[in-house]
């Protein structure tokens, strides 16, 4: 994993820096408060599955090149694994294992019926052409197609992954089944079984969880200044809903560097001027601060809201003490490092968890094998409205089970997440 | 392509007849024009331009008599980009395998306009069905769909009526699907009895699809949607229910025709009486207290605000396009407007609403039937009529977004539409191996 800030850090800071280790204390925090028994928690720790494939691909040139590729089953209790398929030269089966679980408790938090699931191919697709990655896409789908199926293993789009991926893999796996199986993957093209809303659809529910935090707080829209670091699909989708529900959306920043008008940004317009220079430099109604390497100042602007939507590891032990917000919506993965989720528990900021935060996008993907396996399409109202439901709906018994325990909406939601989890398995129990 | 001709039957088939000018053709043609201006690649229109797959059975049958006549079966597949197969089942002495791949890609175009996950597909046994009895079309129609088992299923290739009032025919297909594969197998065949799975507002679908074109075609060129004087050719399950929808609302219907008889009233016909009478006698009345009988020749001719043929290929030619009266025009047939026809409505600014967007309202309700099997839950009415409205409106906004973007007809929008969304999914999904 890409660990920016921490060039030299020292063996406590690479751990503090490790996402995994993050996850796996958050889950041993939960599994305490549940008092989850040793047997349950090894079940509920390691994957149910571990697939590892080796892909020869014909590259363009004439060669054969073998490629790795995993997809690991974390746990199917509650239905079909879902998650998504990364494409990368640092994907390794440690990693692939640690994302698997993640989903099986964003999955139970907002109460989607799937488990988790994840997969990953060693490769680096800049160097790639189309047509290789095709090659590659379809052979690794040929190579985990025993274990994938509507109702068995459901991918999904993630690192270098996209909506042609998922074509890819939807035509492949329908042409070796002989018959149209849109509901095999998620985060498709609209014309062959994608849903309507799907590309916007963490940020809006980076939006919804961000309304009913500020309930928490006690903070109206038009009276929250909101920072979000990143400006892409969860970032600068999620600001412009945002700032559509009146909030005041100071700052954005992409890897280049970040903008700020403490007065608040037209955010339309700030969009429009990234789709065209491809940067936020150049916007002129903001001050602009370049990206200086181990630093992120952007993070410890005057705000109520903070949005981290960029990449893991950005609020650590190194600048948690100066974070001005009151408020912390994850719209990343693991954007919070363990030490740094403790100084903030302990200076009373409320952050809304990652597995509950950017949950809107697998919410979307559930409803988009909804729609598959009915052969109907929702409009984007209905989408919308459902997502809305079950985002306000999870925070609720997040926040519930969190004063519940008297902890924090991270514990609560892991806690909420893995009783889930727990109990399916109490009630299925173990087959054969 | 190379359609063969073959003799309008007078009533209506679920998909086009082919007949002597051959307008199945030209609208092959026109799909290639929409190629072109689409800027599709050649290579990539080529390989919409074949069916993906062609099945050729021999369907033996005993007769009643104990004799054996062997009949040749077909259900030709073209594109399978934007999901299952979905395709009529069409029995007649003169089927050609020509004629069935013009029209399963004909349905592939039609699906992709309607915005109805399926892929085209044509099917069909030679066999005269008049000539049958009912044991013998059973068995026939058994056989054939036993010859497909494997192929005839709810996410390869659904079946589809030729008739609206081909619910027998469905309910065999089904059940010689289901028994071979062990399964209900409810969304392999559409236009099913209700009791076995058929959805509410079947028959009349496709009169619903056209009322619903035909308010957003009016509006859209300047008449009041909500009262228009109406003139339709033909009185079947099409043009006779188109009727009775558009009299019930409040429009008038000046002018309706059968084979044999045409009337028309300047001051609207009493739809119910007259449909009565035909429900009755099988025809219209050939004299009704104050509407003049109209030489058949000049029934077009007359003077109406909208027409509507609904009943016969090449209905609007070279003859007479000249002297229609109506400033629209909305096709129910398949194929009623000959291409000089349109060349001279167009000429004279009269919108024609092509077919495949305006009668394809029993192409939706066959997806609506798929859908309900799937989830075995059945649609209340409203509901069906609701999600109509909503697929065709959705339809005719994509035509007319096409068609403001390429400034041409509605025809022409129709079909660039139904070759993007096609060549976009096949592109989206690449060639296969």
């Amino acid at each position: 994993m890409s660990t920016g800030t921490a060039a030299h850090a020292s063996k406590a800071l690479q751990d503090e820096f490790n996402p995994f280790l993050s996850m796996a204390k958050g889950f041993d925090t939960a599994a305490d408060h549940l008092k989850l028994d040793g047997g349950i928690r090894d079940v509920l720790r390691m994957p149910n599955r571990e697939l590892t494939v080796n892909l020869p691909v014909l590259m363009d040139d004439g060669r054969v090149k073998v490629f790795t590729g995993y997809r690991v089953q974390h746990n199917t209790l509650r239905g079909p694994a879902k998650g998504g398929i990364r494409f990368a030269p640092e994907v390794n089966l440690d990693e692939v294992r640690a994302l698997s679980a993640w989903m099986t408790w964003k999955c139970s938090v907002v109460n989607v019926p799937f488990g988790g699931g994840k997969g990953g191919v060693i490769c680096d697709p800049r160097e790639m052409s189309k047509n290789e990655l095709e090659r590659l896409t379809r052979r690794y789908t040929v190579a985990i197609m025993d274990i994938l199926g509507p109702d068995r293993d459901v991918p999904a789009p993630d690192m270098n992954t996209n909506e042609q991926t998922m074509a890819w893999i939807m035509d492949t796996y329908s042409m070796h089944m002989r018959r149209t199986t849109t509901a095999v993957v998620t985060g498709k093209p609209l014309n062959i079984g994608g849903s309507k809303g799907r590309k916007e659809a963490t940020g809006r529910g980076v939006m919804i969880t961000a309304n009913e935090a500020l309930k928490m707080a006690g903070l109206r829209p038009e009276d929250t200044r909101v920072v979000v670091q990143g400006a892409g699909n969860v970032g600068g989708l999620g600001a412009l809903l945002m700032h559509r529900e009146g909030y005041r959306v100071v700052s954005l920043s992409d890897m280049y560097g970040f903008i700020h008008n403490p007065q608040g940004l037209d955010v339309p317009a700030v969009l429009a001027h990234l789709g065209s220079t491809k940067r936020l430099e150049g916007y002129r109604e903001a001050d602009y601060q370049a990206t200086t390497p181990g630093k992120v100042p952007q993070l410890e602007l005057d705000c109520e809201l903070l949005v981290p939507a960029a990449t893991e590891n950005q609020i650590t032990s190194l600048n948690a003490d100066r974070i001005k917000a009151r408020v912390i919506v994850e719209g990343a993965n693991g954007p919070t490092t363990g030490v740094a989720s403790d100084i903030l528990d302990g200076r009373g900021i409320i952050v809304v968890p990652d597995i509950l935060a950017n949950a809107g996008g697998v919410t979307v993907s559930y409803f988009e094998w909804v729609q598959d396996r009915m052969g109907y399409f929702w409009t984007e109202e209905i989408v919308n409205s459902r997502l809305e439901q079950i985002m306000v709906q999870s925070f609720g018994a997040v926040r519930a089970t969190a004063e519940q325990y008297g902890v924090s909406l991270r514990t609560g939601a892991y806690i909420l997440a893995i009783d889930r989890v727990a109990s399916v398995y109490k009630m299925r129990g173990l087959s054969a | 392509m190379q359609p063969t001709t073959r003799d309008s039957t007078g009533s209506l088939p679920s998909v086009p007849t082919l007949d002597d000018a051959s307008p199945f053709k030209t609208m092959m043609a026109s799909f290639d024009e929409a190629a072109r201006l689409l800027g599709l690649d050649q290579q990539e229109y080529l390989v919409l331009r074949k069916p993906d797959r062609e099945i050729s059975v021999s369907v033996p049958l005993r007769m009643d008599d104990g004799t054996f006549r062997v009949f040749d079966g077909y259900r030709v597949q073209h594109n399978m980009g934007l999901g299952p197969f979905l395709g009529p089942v069409r029995l007649a002495a003169d089927l050609r395998l020509e004629e069935l791949r013009a029209l399963a890609a004909w349905m592939t175009w039609k699906c992709a306009v309607l915005g109805v996950p399926f892929g085209g597909a044509a099917g069909g046994i030679s066999v005269d069905r008049s000539a049958l009895s009912k044991a013998e079309l059973e068995r026939v129609v058994r056989r054939w769909t036993a010859s497909m088992v494997g192929d005839i299923a709810g996410d390869r290739d659904v079946l589809a009526p030729e008739f609206a009032s081909d619910e027998d025919i469905m309910a065999w297909a089904l059940d010689t699907v289901s028994e071979h594969e062990r399964s209900t197998a409810n969304p392999a065949v559409t236009g099913k009895p209700e009791a076995l799975g058929g959805s509410a507002g079947y028959l009349d679908a496709v009169a619903q699809g056209l009322r619903i074109i035909l308010r957003l075609a009016a509006a859209r060129h300047g008449l009041d949607p909500s009262r228009l004087d109406v003139l339709i050719q033909g009185s079947g399950t099409v043009g006779g229910n188109l009727a009775r929808i558009l009299h019930a609302e409040g429009h008038r219907v000046v002018g309706l025709s059968d084979v044999n008889t045409s009337l028309y009233s300047p001051d609207g016909l009493d739809v119910p009486q007259l449909l009565a009478h035909r429900a009755t006698h099988g025809h219209l009345p050939a004299q009704f207290p104050g509407v003049e009988l109209i030489d058949p020749a000049r029934f077009l001719e007359q003077p109406c605000q909208v027409l509507a043929p609904c009943a016969v290929s090449n209905a609007l030619n070279r003859k007479n396009a000249e002297r229609i009266q109506a400033s629209l025009i909305i096709e129910g047939a398949h194929g009623p407007t000959t291409p000089s026809a349109d060349a001279i409505f167009a000429r004279r600014g009269i919108p024609v609403v092509p077919d495949i967007l305006a009668n394809g309202g029993n192409v939706v309700v066959s997806y609506f039937e798929w859908v309900q099997n799937r989830t075995g839950f059945k649609w209340l009415g409203e509901v069906v009529d609701a999600r109509l409205r909503r697929m065709m409106r959705e339809a005719w906004d994509g035509v007319r977004a096409v068609q403001e973007k390429h400034q041409c007809s509605l025809r022409m929008a129709a079909h660039i539409l139904a070759v993007k969304r096609v060549a976009e999914a096949d592109q989206a999904r690449g060639i296969y191996a």
